[in-house]
């Protein structure tokens, strides 16, 4: 009798641990089912959202900053996790004079990516707009810093030079923009 | 084997590169295509008129003072020889950026001077820099998809030759007798083009054997000679690049865009005094913008400031888009201790090559 239970205890045992490899399997086999449903879905909204932000590009090019800002936010809306698309943003709102918008478009996007490099130069360039020249001057030196091609980081970095009359410091940093400039193109 | 074809289709490929980025010597190159808006929005490309005897592409602007008579000397020649298969398209260059007031500006000129041929407007200069173009107006004429001829200015000369050149072209006899026009061979070209593309990927190597191989293919040519010598610069051989440029100038001693650079070189080199007198030529030879801002360079560095000066502004009612001429002059006034001015050039210089336009 006892041997008997003990079989039976066995039994219920092994049964239940291949219960749990079902289980197990099942749980596994509707998340991958589930997952890669919706896969499609994620890559077709961020397909819309890279298309929509081409798009806004283009708009700003031809001078359409209103229609450009529509197709962004759209972008934005297709893809909530898109940090070109909130910096791009951003330098619309800049270039509407919408100083504040515009960083808060910069700081979404870092955000997202704490290393965009491009959204610590606008936000730079808002606060230099702001008048806010020192609290420029700190930003683009952070962005000097994240930055291997940094260019228009210190494009803008000499304009807050300039507006603070530093002309020496105004210089070497437009200097810099070109010399950095002719080194990427090198690489490219 | 793989590493050949690779190799053959890179050739194939950049044989195929439109335009080499060089001022006057582009004869020979593909022509960029473009696709412009006109006047009235309409869109225009270059390639349809394809099956035209050639394309004058016109690059003019309405603060330019030579530009309107450009407009009405091809208004005129369009007027005496339409249906002879030349297309005229004026690309205005006015700024980087066209306002509605700027476009109301052109078409009031265009309507003054009575101009019936397309005129295209060049938003952010993209064709103007494809085209290398060094000055207002320019002239380019492309004819079987290839650069056939450029001219840059309106020089008294230079636009007789150039519509000599559309006359005989357009059927018609030339008013004096014409010299064969000299076309570089394809093959050089394509080993230039070639050598430009390793020269960007830091393959001196290669570059330097195809430029080499460029000249001795045709001794002519001159932009493998210009190129080769900024090679051996950049790479630090200053004795091969001056005997480069000397070797140029020996095949064509008044070549100005040789002249220009060979003038800009003696003068890093702070040999100023053989600078100015080369340079003195090739301003001589007119409308070539970086022979004026290479030789009011060298003047700078004579001590001559006001002159200088005087040559920057010259360079620059030819072409104020030329980011180097921003930078040359802002080492002037940095050297000249004038601050402000200084970092004004190479703010302006920095604008350029960033293409920031506001």
């Amino acid at each position: 009798m006892k041997k008997e239970s003990k079989k039976q205890i066995k039994v219920t045992a092994k049964q239940k641990s291949t219960n749990i490899l079902y289980l197990v399997v099942f749980l596994a086999l509707t998340f991958t089912s589930t997952f890669t449903c919706f896969l499609p879905v994620v890559f077709a909204q961020q397909e819309k959202a890279v298309s929509l932000y081409k798009e806004s590009v283009k708009l700003l090019e031809d001078g359409n900053i209103d229609k450009a800002i529509e197709a962004i936010k759209e972008a934005i809306n297709a893809d909530p996790n898109y940090p070109e698309a909130y910096d791009h943003l951003g330098y619309i709102l800049l270039k509407k004079g919408q100083i504040d918008e515009a960083i808060n478009a910069f700081n979404s996007a870092l955000k997202i990516n704490s290393r965009m490099r491009t959204s610590k130069t606008g936000i730079g360039l808002a606060l230099m707009k702001k008048g806010d020249l020192k609290g420029a001057e700190s930003v683009l030196k952070e962005a000097l810093i994240l930055n291997p091609y940094p260019s228009m980081t210190h494009y803008v970095l000499g304009l807050v030079y300039e507006k603070l009359n530093d002309y020496e410091k105004a210089i070497a940093h437009f200097k810099e923009g070109i010399k950095t400039h002719k080194v990427r193109v090198g690489k490219e | 084997m793989r590493g050949a074809l690779l190799f053959f289709f890179l050739y194939l490929y950049l044989f195929a590169l439109p335009v080499s980025a060089q001022a006057l010597l582009q004869t020979g190159s593909q022509a960029p295509e473009f696709s412009l808006k006109d006047i009235e929005g309409k869109d225009i490309r270059l390639s349809q008129y394809s099956q035209k005897k050639a394309v004058v592409v016109l690059f003019w602007s309405t603060w330019s003072a030579k530009s309107p008579n450009a407009l009405k000397r091809f208004e005129g020649f369009l007027k005496k020889y339409k249906d002879r298969g030349i297309q005229v398209l004026g690309v205005n260059a006015d700024s980087q950026t066209i306002s509605n007031e700027d476009i109301e500006k052109i078409k009031k000129l265009v309507n003054d001077l009575d101009i019936t041929f397309p005129m295209l407007m060049d938003k952010g200069l993209k064709t103007f820099h494809e085209y290398s173009v060094i000055a207002l107006p320019s002239t380019i004429i492309v004819s079987e998809g290839k650069i056939a001829y450029e001219l840059p200015g309106l020089p008294l000369v230079g636009t007789e030759d150039m519509f000599d050149y559309l006359l005989v072209l357009a059927g018609e006899q030339p008013k004096k007798k014409m010299e064969p026009k000299y076309k570089p061979r394809h093959d050089a070209i394509a080993d230039t083009n070639l050598a430009r593309g390793f020269v960007k990927r830091k393959k001196y190597d290669v570059a330097y054997t195809l430029l080499k191989k460029a000249i001795e293919k045709d001794p002519k040519y001159m932009l493998p000679y210009v190129e080769l010598a900024k090679l051996y610069e950049l790479d630090g051989k200053n004795a091969e690049a001056e005997e480069i440029l000397k070797k140029a100038l020996s095949v064509e001693p008044d070549n100005v865009v040789v002249m220009s650079e060979f003038g800009y070189f003696l003068t890093k080199a702070g040999r100023i005094k053989e600078a100015v007198e080369i340079l003195d030529g090739a301003v001589k030879k007119n409308s070539y913008a970086p022979a004026y801002y290479y030789h009011a360079y060298a003047l700078a560095k004579n001590g001559q400031m006001i002159e200088s000066l005087k040559a920057f502004e010259s360079a620059l009612s030819m072409n104020p888009y030329d980011q180097k001429l921003y930078s040359l002059r802002g080492e002037v006034y940095e050297t000249g201790k004038m601050q402000k001015e200084a970092a004004s050039d190479y703010k302006k210089s920095l604008e350029l090559i960033l293409k920031i336009r506001e």
